[in-house]
């Protein structure tokens, strides 16, 4: 039956063997004149699953003088009455319940409903053309029609939008011409009439250009505000709400929108459709969609200011005798509901040698020792893998490697003209505290906002020894702590975000009272009160607050909600600001990202911090759990770290299933993925028994002299920005000047270092290197493959491995030079480079 | 991860320019390209306009004429001043930024810095529009940043990829120049590479067999690329400062600007598309204090021998023509002398050089005030500067890349979001 299934795919003409077929939506209104409703027909296949079969249906209606089919399975109002229409496919028929009422009643004129959605409709907003920052050829319309007003005015007075000022730009050329209205720019430009750049949109002979001729020809009105706001579309819900089905599979796509005064609405006809990856899916302008190839897409729907994800899921055929999975907490029970729905089997549970390495790499950013590795393979104990996580995560290892972690994102560093090594010192000690303590990470976070004073976390804000702008500040900690980037916001409304420009700047206005008082480098800064003296001699800082950009004006601190703190009366407004960030769901859920992110090499959101609208999380309801569970849990990583670790998701194997093969994103297996720079730095050190010499420049890129003491393990480093190496480049080290990004892909630089470099060559043989030891102390072949074999890869040779190895050395014209090669191709191997 | 929003790429616009084809952006390529590969030689700090370029009775130097009648330069470049006819002198120069980290960022990327974003560089962009040749790397720096790191971030390829960051070298005028990982140690012979890539493929036999990855693969291909690159002797030699006469050596100097210069030469002779030469690191043209001295003694010397045996080398060795040179720093300095007897820092209107890769020289353009303090002829933008640089290279400056987050950037940034235009001077004919 899995094969017809499939067939009903590729061969469309042919219509699948139903078992029913039901009719969406079961009953609809049909308020107005000229009102429409479109249907879908779903019918039921042998195998349980559903396909939409609209486009094979017949329809009818019981009383065609109320109603009638004029397209595929959408009906228009005709008269006043109620009727049944009915679908009927392969033999099986479902019907749903009309209601036409007001047939005759135009519904009141709105310039936002009935002109600004055709723009969206017909593409013109789209961000690369009209809708874009600025606008295109000197028309400037809101993206998704969501500034109706502003775009009325574009359209009827003229004039190009300026991003930096409120005043408009160029000639005032209307896009309309009322003396002439088939002479309208707006009509001769979209119909082609006159050249475009953006093509033709709409014919002459559409609804669309007759809609915007009879507008123009009314004497081009906005329309009633009483009627705008009735007619104002709060939400938009489709049907369904995700699609999830095997390839080349058709389905349509309803749009209902949810108007203010608590009418709803078939908009399936008025909306703009786009899939975001149309490999995986694609859809019509009318929204009907098409499944292409397995993975994971969505198709954004957008009208009237509103937009909306269809998420879809293509997936690959049904396993024959799904295996039974094993939940260890609430992890896995997501995860593995959405491998079984994606027909995405999981990979096996790892081996204890994959297991503790893994898990000492992630806890601990070290490999473990091999005495470390022979205990735990010898423990019996069925629970030694949660012993195990809880022994790391009270280890000192622990407190290094997390220190390193929250150093990287909260950028300590020493700047060339900047921060003195004694404030760095203490801002590095405060985090560390806060690790081992397993502060709150709401406490720490709020701490770093608000930083006022000499408090350790008040230097990130004195980077160069001046206050960075305002909205520099505002975007680093919005990026940090909740995961969004606002800054596209700065200069103009989001493009395909709902930021607008005004939030943007009402929550830069939290930072705008900054003020650093007293000589470099032992300055402080505090919130400077509004309207009052500091001391005697301090004059009052001008401008002090943020202005915007476009109308000039101070702005108000306000939140993303637009509640809004006024200056007077409020002393800290960074204050006010940290308890909202911290209280907020996104503050969790961008913590949690994060810290899973360490996990499996991959967050639900990638990057960790650009959660946005069309990036949507990979596992969205896991990810409010996880987030509700560390609010819950006061906000402590090991909390979470816990959890993580201890699921069996965290566990599975490296090595793919035929259904998982090609997974990147569901965590079906786990991805091997390259060590950080410094941890893997640190990793060459522990095996080859060769530690790097960290070796200090000034800033002013002397010599010192200085050495960091011997023994200095690369994530101990505290400003690791002023220790340069070939290495640290190369693995794409991220410098601390602005949030790290990292960057651990594959490069040429790599390779040359791998062949060529000091870390590969110069550690192999050096004194008291492991080789020359275990050499030294007259250890047989065998036993010095074993050590290196533990102490890289947390294993034993196999037995074919060793033989081969033992030939090779005992082959060679010098053991010593041999021995040394096999160490290289050892910490060059992608089994030792990677977490797997 | 990106892409250019042209459809055309650079090889249609140069078929359509020698076919005469309809209805494209006039004047684009009436020539054709010649400069292969491009050097900044850049002046970190901000040279004072009218004590270099642009002298100005403000200057407490000489004007002094050059080879060029009717071009006159400061006293302080007299070896510059005999060789004008290979110069271009662009006197309205205008840019953003009034620290240095700021117009650092304005200059090397041609956007304002923006901490949620981060712009390729002029040289990222050009290795990535004319890719790799001869197996060397498409960019690089020298000498490397030793601090103030900050600003090596400004000179990388952002979202363009690894592939397109500079290649970082060390100081050539130092006695121990090595150049990381370009040299194998002398331990590692041919034998020994042999031994140990048979001692890997064992090892890795089993793991790549379980997890095989696309990045196995990437790595893989970059291993062939590193070890043709190291056994290559042409790359090896092109960092390889000892091979070069010592007269050569002495005639560019024996500091760090001219050694600079000297191995931006061999770099750029061997492959290397755009080589920022950077001797003057340490924001050395930064002359808040004691501005004329610096200049006279310091600053100016190694540039006007440095450059001038740069320019004389590469026009006898018949390379002038397919190597483009700018000579620039972020900004220029205020018309008024400070209480410091130093200049501050100044955006507003300031000079640079051109020459080579087939730009017409031996002119001037543009024209600043009698001090040097305001522009009043032909503003040009670093998005001009950006657009003439690519002109010449055969790039389509008119492209925009789109960023991972769907912004779209152009390559050539002026003002108020216009895309430059090609200093149409330059190009002769």
């Amino acid at each position: 039956m899995r094969f017809a299934f499939f067939f009903t795919g590729i061969a469309l003409a042919a219509v699948p063997e139903l078992v029913s077929v039901r009719i969406v939506p079961a009953e609809a209104a049909l308020i107005g004149k000229g009102s429409s409703q479109q249907f879908a027909v779903i019918g039921k296949l042998r195998d349980g699953t559903e396909t939409d079969v609209t486009g094979d249906s017949a329809f009818t209606v019981s009383a065609p003088n109320v109603a009638t089919f004029r397209e595929n399975g959408r009906v228009f109002a005709a008269a006043d009455g109620a009727a049944r229409v009915q679908a009927t496919v392969a033999g099986k028929a479902a019907s749903a319940k009309i209601d036409v009422r007001r047939s005759t009643e135009a519904k009141p004129f709105s310039f936002a409903r009935d002109i600004a959605e055709i723009f969206t409709r017909r593409g013109c907003t789209a961000a690369q053309c009209h809708g874009g920052v600025k606008g295109q050829a000197g028309l400037k319309l809101s993206d998704n029609a969501i500034h109706p007003k502003e775009d009325y005015r574009w359209i009827v007075e003229g004039g190009i939008f300026q991003v930096l000022t409120s005043e408009s730009g160029g000639p005032k050329i209307p896009r309309i011409d009322n003396a002439k209205p088939e002479q309208s720019l707006l009509l001769r430009k979209a119909s082609m009439e006159t050249p475009h750049g953006g093509g033709k949109r709409f014919a002459k002979d559409s609804d669309d250009y007759q809609a915007i001729l009879n507008w123009v020809r009314a004497g081009a009105p906005y329309g009633e505000a009483a009627a705008a706001d009735a007619a104002r579309v709060v939400k938009l819900e489709t049907f369904p709400r995700e699609v999830v089905g095997p390839p080349a599979r058709k389905q349509r796509i309803l749009v209902t929108a949810h108007f203010s005064d608590g009418h709803t609405e078939d908009y399936t006809h008025r909306v703009s459709y786009s899939a975001a990856d149309s490999e995986i899916a694609r859809v019509t302008a009318s929204g009907e969609l098409e499944t292409q190839k397995p993975g994971e897409t969505a198709v954004l729907v957008k009208a009237a200011g509103r937009s909306l994800r269809v998420g879809v899921g293509v997936i690959g055929p049904a396993v024959a005798n799904y295996p039974k999975t094993v939940s260890k907490n609430f992890i896995d029970d997501e995860v593995f509901a959405k491998l079984r729905r994606f027909n995405i089997v999981p990979s096996g549970l790892t081996t204890d040698a994959e297991f503790i390495r893994r898990v000492c790499l992630d806890i601990t950013g070290r490999i473990p020792p091999p005495a470390r590795v022979a205990e735990f393979l010898a423990d019996k104990d069925p629970r030694k893998r949660a012993k195990l996580i809880d022994t790391l995560l009270e280890s000192p290892e622990y407190v290094d490697y997390w220190t390193f972690r929250i150093s990287d994102i909260f950028r300590v560093a020493i700047f060339p003209v900047g921060i003195n090594p004694k404030w760095t010192q203490d801002y590095s000690e405060w985090i560390r505290g806060a690790i081992e303590r397993d502060r709150p990470y709401s406490e720490v976070a709020s701490e770093r906002i608000a930083a006022q004073g000499y408090s350790p976390a008040s230097r990130h804000y004195l980077p160069y020894l001046v206050i960075p702008p305002a909205e520099n500040m505002m975007g680093e900690q919005v990026r940090i702590f909740m995961g969004r980037r606002l800054d596209c916001a700065q200069c103009h409304d989001h493009p395909y975000e709902g930021w607008t420009q005004n939030q943007f700047w009402g929550l830069t206005a939290f930072f705008g009272p900054m003020f650093k008082l007293g000589g470099n480098p032992d300055s402080v800064i505090f919130d400077f009160p509004e309207g009052k003296e500091v001391a005697a001699d301090v004059p009052v800082p001008t401008p002090l607050g943020v202005f915007h950009p476009r109308t000039k004006e101070k702005v108000q601190p306000a939140l993303l909600d637009g509640t809004v703190y006024p200056f007077e009366k409020t002393e800290f407004p960074r204050r006010e600001l940290a308890k909202w960030i911290t209280s907020h769901p996104y503050f969790a859920e961008a913590a949690v990202n994060r810290i899973w992110s360490g996990f499996f090499g991959r967050g639900f959101v990638n990057p960790v911090d650009d959660f946005r609208s069309t990036n949507p999380p990979s596992h969205p309801e896991l990810l409010a759990k996880l987030g509700g569970e560390f609010a819950r849990g006061g906000y402590r990583f090991k909390n979470i770290i816990r959890l993580i670790a201890n699921s069996r998701a965290y566990q599975l194997s490296a090595s793919p299933e035929p259904s998982n093969a090609a997974d990147k994103i569901n965590f079906s297996h786990a991805w091997p993925r390259a060590l950080d720079a410094e941890i893997l730095l640190d990793a060459i050190a522990d095996v080859t028994g060769v530690r790097e010499r960290f070796s200090v420049g000034t800033n002013r890129g002397e010599w010192r002299g200085g050495k960091a003491p011997l023994g200095t393990r690369a994530v101990e480093l505290k400003e690791s920005d002023i220790y340069a190496t070939a290495f640290f480049d190369a693995y794409g080290k991220p410098n601390r000047y602005s949030v790290p990004e990292r960057d651990v892909s594959p490069k040429l630089a790599q390779a040359l270092h791998l062949l060529a470099g000091t870390t590969y060559n110069n550690t192999l043989w050096a004194d008291g290197s492991r080789a020359r030891k275990l050499v030294a102390r007259g250890a047989s072949t065998g036993e010095i493959i074993s050590e290196f074999y533990t102490a890289a890869f947390s294993r034993a040779p196999s037995k074919d491995e060793s033989a081969a190895l033992e030939k090779m050395i005992a082959a060679a014209p010098n053991r010593e030079q041999s021995i040394q090669d096999m160490v290289w191709a050892i910490i060059s191997s992608r089994e030792f480079a990677e977490n797997h | 991860m990106f892409q250019t929003q042209s459809k055309w790429t650079r090889r249609d616009y140069i078929r359509a320019g020698s076919l005469g084809f309809f209805g494209l952006h006039c004047g684009l390529h009436a020539a054709p390209a010649k400069a292969k590969s491009c050097i900044l030689i850049w002046l970190e700090g901000g040279p004072a306009q009218m004590d270099t370029f642009d002298p100005k009775t403000n200057s407490n130097f000489r004007p002094i004429a050059t080879n060029v009648a009717g071009i006159q330069v400061s006293e302080l470049l007299p070896q510059l001043a005999k060789r004008m006819d290979k110069l271009a002198l662009v006197r309205s120069m205008s840019s953003f930024g009034d620290d240095h980290p700021q117009a650092v960022h304005y200059a090397a990327t041609g956007h304002l810095h923006n901490p949620a974003m981060q712009f390729p560089s002029l040289g990222a962009i050009v290795g990535k529009e004319l890719g790799s040749k001869n197996a060397m790397p498409p960019y690089a720096i020298v000498p490397k940043w030793e601090s103030g790191r900050q600003y090596e971030e400004y000179f990388r390829s952002a979202f363009l990829g690894a592939d397109y960051d500079p290649m970082l070298i060390p100081d050539p005028s130092k006695g121990k120049f090595e150049v990381a990982d370009m040299g194998l140690p002398k331990s590692v012979t041919p034998a020994a590479i042999d031994s140990r890539q048979a001692f890997r493929q064992v090892i890795e036999r089993e793991y790549r067999a379980r997890v095989e990855s696309a990045e196995h693969a990437k790595l893989d291909t970059f291993q062939k690329k590193a070890l043709e690159m190291l056994l290559t002797p042409s790359v090896r030699d092109a960092f390889d400062l000892s091979k070069e006469t010592d007269r050569t050596r002495d005639s560019y100097g024996r500091d760090s600007v001219g050694q600079s210069l000297l191995l931006a030469r061999r770099l750029v002779e061997a492959g290397t598309r755009f080589v920022t030469a950077a001797g003057y690191h340490g924001s050395s043209w930064d002359t808040h204090t004691d501005n004329d001295r610096l200049h006279r003694d310091r600053l100016t010397p190694p540039l006007d021998r440095g450059l001038s045996a740069l320019i004389d080398d590469l026009v006898a060795r018949g390379l002038y023509d397919e190597t483009m040179i700018v000579v620039m720093g972020e900004f220029g300095r205020t018309p008024h002398i400070n209480a410091g007897l130093g200049r501050d820092h100044w955006p507003k209107c300031w000079s640079l050089a051109l020459g080579g890769g087939g730009l017409r020289t031996g002119i001037t353009v543009g024209k600043s005030d009698e001090r040097a303090a305001n522009v009043v002829e032909r503003k040009t933008s670093i998005g001009d500067l950006f657009a003439t640089v690519y002109k010449a290279m055969g790039i389509n400056w008119t492209a925009e890349y789109m960023t991972p987050i769907g912004r779209p950037i152009k390559i050539a940034n002026s003002f108020e979001d216009t895309t430059g235009e090609p200093i149409r001077e330059l190009f002769a004919g």
